[in-house]
């Protein structure tokens, strides 16, 4: 076992005594050791689409999974490097199996609340995951959907947390209004903690390809690269999430309603902002409904690959992945906006964000640069009004909500 | 004193520098690099699309699935060259030469099938259709980006690091448009025509390795010359570049790289 290099990783070693305990501990888990005790411990799945996909070897994908357990420990015992921007005392209240600590505190929320279905890595495979529709969110790729910043911006902890306080309507989210303050920080912390390990983790098995030939395909285990080169960059984007708030101009308050959902009705079937494309004629999601969102794609684009390679090893290799690392892809429907049901939130506010910047991840584009504000907040008031529109051509003389049709 | 003699000698050392970082730019020697991809086996047909939105127009001009385009006569078009060296010199007119690069969505298809552009080059996304477009650029090392691009309008993206592959560009309101674009840190790549020829202009003289991609293929893992062929690891390929013209001929590609 190497275990020389990985203990570089932390420049603040004098803090941290038990490192090099923790990497052996570290490893056995890796290596499919288990604990004697109530509660084996618990480890993290390597990401086996993308290991399969740019089609490390054994060696490769037990480098990727030792050095990912140096910089980020194990479900059980968390670690945040400086660099991540993390709080280790929250992720701590967060990690671990379900337990009170010694002043009766609860400990292990994540498990507690969220394993279940976003699976103890944060890759949407829990064990109910594949019952639901639409499937939770895999973390490990970082992206976020309902947020206040630009499309390709992380969310802020305030986006996070309102997620985790209001539920996703219309999917199997709840609200965990219910849990303190303190709780949510905690579990919001993790999440992150999740997202920062998991596109670390796509950093460094991505890295295998740029290799030169003399690497003999093995990473640096320098501080330089892997904190530098990989986790840097992805947790800058985390820390500087704040900075890239959506402008919002105020909806003027004289506003004639009546006058901007014309308006807003008008570009929404106009050539300019192409609402009807996807979310159909009538509003009820009937336009454009068979393209992928990224999470699926990845998967759908990944079958593609190993179903028409003819290397046989990997082609059968990669099948059992398959069976056990991801859920069957499934089409993204584009939303039907006669129901009311927002994901994101429904205040006028949230649906401005939605159309100004698109929804990261999913199909929907930015309008932003092609339709101004003003307009966006006409499209805002329209959408408002859809549940409540009244339907002529269906020959239905009262408002309707779609609900009623089916 | 000794301040003065300090500052003398300062003035002193950057001029000499000045004069060392001025004068061998001159002396370089830089080279044209041209070859041609040509398939290796029976000229396969191209499947139609089914465009089924806006067919009024999508439906104009017949789509045809441009994963794998082979000419009458061998050439494989939308290879990707590139050069991997990342420290590659670079000749002064190619660096300067960053004018946007023009990707058009027209009758609901992308051309070029494949943009190739430099970091801090404008990589400008038009529409010439009469309906509407988005581009969805699923870059890994940058921001991706998905915005919509109304009839007859334009928006530019500019890329500020590179890419080790190229990204996908995607409309999803016509969900069978896709187009590629590579962001690389220097002039040298290029996307080989419809005969399959391509032209990498002004490389340094010397050894540098180039890198072969297609949509389909991935990473070209094997080249012919002559009928010999050289397999290739990663597409990596390492050449010697002289000054003046350089023809790496026609190198075959077998059609078993492309069965995907």
């Amino acid at each position: 076992m190497n275990t020389t290099t990985s203990a570089d990783i932390r420049h603040t070693e004098g803090q941290r005594p038990a490192w090099s305990v923790k990497i052996v501990l570290a490893l056995l888990v890796v290596l499919g050791g288990t604990g004697c005790g109530a509660t084996p411990p618990a480890w993290f799945r390597l990401n086996m689409v993308e290991a399969t996909k740019q089609k490390l070897t054994s060696d490769q994908e037990r480098q990727v999974a030792t050095l990912l357990a140096a910089m980020f420990g194990t479900p059980d015992d968390p670690v945040a490097l400086p660099e991540t921007g993390l709080d280790e005392a929250k992720l701590r209240l967060a990690a671990g199996p379900v337990r009170s600590d010694i002043v009766g505190r609860k400990n292990g929320l994540y498990r507690e609340h969220c394993a279940h279905c976003h699976g103890v890595t944060g890759d949407a495979l829990g064990p109910t995951a594949a019952f639901l529709n639409p499937y939770p969110r895999d973390y490990r790729p970082g992206i976020y959907k309902f947020k206040s910043t630009e499309r390709a911006d992380k969310p802020t902890h305030a986006d996070m947390t309102r997620i985790l306080k209001n539920g996703i309507p219309g999917t199997s989210m709840p609200s965990f209004a219910l849990l303190s303050e303190t709780q949510i920080d905690a579990l919001v912390e993790y999440v992150k903690y999740l997202s920062i390990r998991g596109e670390t983790e796509l950093g460094l098995i991505r890295a295998y390809f740029e290799l030169d030939d003399d690497a003999e395909g093995k990473l640096p285990e320098t501080r330089e690269f892997l904190v530098g080169e990989v986790l840097e960059p992805v947790a800058e984007k985390w820390k500087t999430a704040a900075d890239a708030l959506i402008p919002v101009p105020e909806m003027p308050a004289d506003i004639d309603m009546v006058a901007s959902i014309a308006k807003g009705r008008e570009l929404f079937y106009g050539d300019k902002a192409n609402c009807v494309k996807c979310h159909g004629p009538t509003a009820m999601g009937d336009g454009q409904a068979n393209d992928y969102d990224d999470w699926n794609k990845t998967i759908v684009e990944w079958t593609k690959e190993v179903v028409g390679t003819d290397d046989k090893q990997w082609a059968s290799r990669a099948h059992r992945v398959l069976d056990g690392d991801s859920l069957e892809p499934r089409t993204i429907p584009p939303r039907n906006l006669r129901r009311g049901i927002y994901r994101g939130g429904r205040r006028p506010l949230d649906l401005y964000y939605r159309i100004h910047a698109g929804i990261n991840g999913a199909p929907m584009p930015a309008a932003k640069g092609t339709v101004p504000p003003e307009d966006i907040w006409h499209i805002v008031n329209y959408v408002q009004s859809l549940p409540y529109e009244l339907d002529g051509e269906l020959g239905a003389d009262r408002p309707m909500v779609a609900r009623d049709r089916f | 004193m000794s301040h003065v003699h300090r500052v003398r000698f300062t003035i002193g050392a950057s001029a000499t520098l000045a004069m060392l970082l001025a004068s061998p730019a001159f002396a370089d020697d830089w080279g044209t690099l041209k070859g041609r991809f040509k398939f290796g086996g029976a000229v396969p047909t191209a499947a139609a699309l089914k465009a089924d939105k806006d067919v009024e127009v999508c439906g104009k001009e017949k789509l045809l699935n441009e994963e794998l385009v082979v000419g009458a006569d061998g050439g494989i078009a939308n290879v990707v060259v590139f050069v991997r060296d990342k420290d590659v010199k670079v000749h002064p007119d190619a660096a300067a030469a960053k004018a946007p690069v023009l990707m058009d969505n027209k009758n609901c298809r992308f051309e070029p099938h494949v943009a190739f552009v430099q970091i801090g080059q404008p990589l400008t996304l038009k529409n010439s259709d009469s309906v509407g477009h988005n581009s969805n650029i699923a870059t890994i090392k940058n921001p991706p980006s998905n915005s919509l691009i109304a009839a007859g309008a334009e928006s530019n993206v500019t890329f500020k690091a590179e890419e080790a592959i190229p990204a996908q560009v995607t409309c999803n309101i016509h969900p069978w448009m896709k187009g590629w674009v590579l962001v690389r840190p220097n002039p040298y790549g290029a996307v080989s025509s419809a005969d399959g020829s391509f032209e990498i202009k002004n490389l340094p003289a010397g050894d540098i390795e180039l890198q072969l991609w297609h949509e389909k293929a991935g990473y070209i893992g094997e080249i012919s010359v002559k009928g010999k062929s050289e397999k290739i690891a990663k597409g990596r390929k390492k050449i010697k570049v002289a000054a003046g013209d350089n023809d790496l001929g026609e190198m075959v590609l077998d059609a078993n790289l492309f069965k995907k």
